[in-house]
């Protein structure tokens, strides 16, 4: 008897294995489609950036083409406003993702924290923003820039991405705050602190994860936007990235070679950020705090 | 160190009042214990103290300064949480000198501070360790750590014990008793135990919906309950309760029912039309039921009573009794070898009865 249970028990654990093993399989299977398909067209730009130019329209498949070189990459820094193009993104996006962190932290914190009236109405129609295409708000936002006069300066776009950006941030510091046990800001108060010093000393240490993730929110939502881009600015030295690679589209003949490579050199920024950011990307930071 | 007086303070959530003009005088280098159930508003009480609660009403003073007004820095308090709110990116060192450095101290006194508290606690080989590196009872001592460094005139400890095992609760409470008689210092401590409550304080205040029910030392708390419910809530096991009426018989004062009649040994002014001398309760402590007739003590007639449940505690037995429709326990030597089922007598301690008006809960005698 014991040996029969022991043989079904041994043969249920080898089909259990079995199809352990097939899901395993179903999932790397997918996995790996899902890789190729991201890829692939990266792959396929990076190709493009190599090619010498009368192989731009070439068919070939292969990842480094026959004569590669990074003539395009050389063009596209030299005989073009790339680098201008790039300093104007980087500076725009560096200040409003500051600028957004920063209005995100203390009114996250307020949402969080207070209780006032309007908190949860606050809350909500800030979620709502996030509900209505970009395409809806570009004229407010065009005619509010033009009325302040702000057309065509860094500042006109820094308040548009800044304001854009700021709901979501907001929600994810206030959710990354309610976590936070109140009894350390009240062992701060008592320990002698004021409100404000107990959110900087206390609470905003504790938040860098989130902080990290909103930061990297706005970077790369300014980083790649056109359309507000578009809009705002007219002026083409102070044009952002993206409407000058859009420029390199000409109406008889688009530079595929340079759009390529500068499509690519744009990458490095955020790949870069994303990569000194991820190590304030732990959570758990605030474990052993309270009672655990 | 300093006094505190609560003053008919009132706390109102919108409309709902949580605490009922509560008046109280904290002496100075007095261990004085809140205690009640959950939602009685002792911890309320405390976070008032600390500046953490806004007072709805009354006034708050530490020594003869009120407070009301003044943020909780201010106050020269210090708390330890029942969670312990360690600063979990500060190393133990940084978190007990937090305090201190806000106040721009200057170091070779931080230094010293964080050096005698860390050797009173023994925790001075984790100064350097971040709090999630401590078990449980380590970051109980760096919370208090973090107290004692500041001298503050006012200690408040809310629960502070109730996230530990019981046996480190046990030891905690002995070294939170050391620590107050080193420290001399005046404290404040809410707490839902009773044994904390009993072994701790220098006076209890027993909280119930708002009210505190009863002010006094351990011992006045555990031998003259105020009411029925502080009754209830001081003493483990709890007192037994029984209903009946006051008669009198010749020149004698009996407590009766189905089953029992107690003679109760003491006057009772019974022109008191408060009371309704025909339904009130007695009350009698587990150890003043006894098994047998003691010589030296003054004992009630007989009871019949049957064993229901007898529980083993090493040293004592908890015998579950019913007399009538009445359960009683009573706490005896361990010797003890009746078992469930079983019919046997006993005696009530005529010294330590307790009568109390069953409609108000108030005490009689």
């Amino acid at each position: 008897m014991a040996d029969k249970d022991l043989e079904l028990a041994r043969l249920e654990n080898d089909r259990q294995q079995r199809r352990d093993k097939i899901k395993t399989l179903i999932l790397h299977v997918l996995l790996i489609l899902a890789c190729v398909v991201t890829v692939y067209p990266l792959l396929r730009i990076l190709s493009v950036s190599l090619r010498p130019g009368d192989k731009l329209m070439s068919t070939s498949l292969a990842l480094i083409p026959e004569g590669a070189s990074l003539k395009a990459y050389a063009d596209v820094l030299t005989t073009t406003h790339f680098l201008r193009w790039l300093w104007n993104s980087l500076l725009i996006t560096v200040v409003t993702s500051f600028i957004g962190v920063s209005l995100a932290s203390t009114a996250g914190y307020a949402f969080s924290r207070f209780r006032f009236p309007g908190n949860k109405l606050g809350l909500t129609l800030l979620l709502g923003t996030q509900m209505i295409p970009a395409g809806m708000l570009l004229l407010p936002l065009f005619l509010m820039i033009m009325r302040l006069g702000l057309i065509n300066t860094y500042i006109g776009m820094i308040i548009a991405y800044s304001v854009s950006s700021l709901p979501f941030s907001i929600w994810i510091l206030k959710g990354y705050y309610d976590t936070i046990p109140r009894s350390l800001e009240e062992a701060a108060l008592v320990d002698g602190t004021t409100q404000f010093g107990a959110f900087y000393r206390i609470v905003l240490p504790l938040s860098t994860p989130a902080l990290a993730i909103a930061f990297l929110f706005n970077f790369t939502s300014s980083w790649n936007e056109y359309l507000v881009a578009r809009v705002v600015l007219s002026d083409s030295a102070r044009y952002t990235w993206t409407l000058g690679l859009f420029e390199l589209q000409g109406q008889f003949l688009t530079q595929w070679g340079m759009f390529a490579a500068g499509s690519l050199l744009v990458t490095i920024p955020v790949l870069a950020v994303f990569l000194y950011s991820s190590k304030w990307l732990i959570s758990g930071l605030t474990l052993g705090s309270v009672k655990g | 160190m300093a006094s505190v007086t609560f003053d008919y303070v009132k706390k109102k959530y919108g409309e709902v009042e949580v605490l009922h003009a509560i008046s109280l005088d904290v002496k100075d280098n007095e261990f004085l214990v809140l205690v009640g159930p959950s939602g009685c508003g002792k911890s309320t009480l405390l976070r008032m103290l600390a500046g953490l609660e806004e007072i709805s009403d009354g006034k708050v003073y530490i020594e003869t300064r009120l407070v009301n007004a003044l943020p909780p820095r201010d106050r020269e308090i210090a708390m330890v949480f029942q969670d312990y709110a360690l600063y979990p990116h500060m190393t133990v060192e940084e978190n007990m000198s937090f305090g201190l450095r806000l106040r721009n101290t200057p170091k070779e006194e931080i230094d010293k501070r964080v050096a005698e508290a860390a050797q009173i606690l023994q925790i001075t080989s984790y100064l350097k360790r971040t709090p999630k590196q401590l078990s449980g009872g380590q970051r109980q001592r760096v919370a208090i750590g973090r107290a004692i460094v500041r001298k503050p005139k006012v200690f408040l400890f809310d629960e502070p014990l109730s996230n530990l095992d019981a046996k480190l609760r046990e030891e905690m409470r002995v070294e939170l008793a050391k620590l107050h008689q080193k420290l001399n210092a005046t404290i404040v401590y809410v707490t839902h135990d009773q044994v904390e409550a009993m072994t701790l304080a220098t006076r209890i205040a027993v909280m119930q919906g708002g009210y505190i029910q009863q002010i006094g030392t351990p011992s006045e708390v555990y031998s003259r309950p105020a009411n029925l419910f502080v009754a209830g809530f001081i003493g483990s096991p709890t007192m037994n309760f029984v209903n009946g009426y006051l008669e009198q018989e010749a020149d004698k004062l009996y407590f009766k029912n189905d089953t029992m009649k107690v003679l109760i040994p003491f006057a009772i002014p019974l022109a008191n039309d408060k009371i309704d001398y025909k339904s009130v309760v007695l009350g009698v402590r587990p150890e003043d039921i006894f098994i047998e007739r003691v010589l030296d003590k003054k004992l009630s007639d007989v009871i019949n009573v049957d064993v229901e449940v007898v529980e083993l505690l090493g040293h004592r037995k908890n015998v579950y009794l019913t007399a009538g429709e009445y359960r009683l326990l009573a706490t005896v030597p361990a010797s003890f070898n009746k078992n469930p089922g079983d019919k046997m007598f006993v005696w009530l301690n005529l010294d330590n009865l307790h009568l109390f008006d069953k409609k108000s809960g108030v005490r009689i005698n």
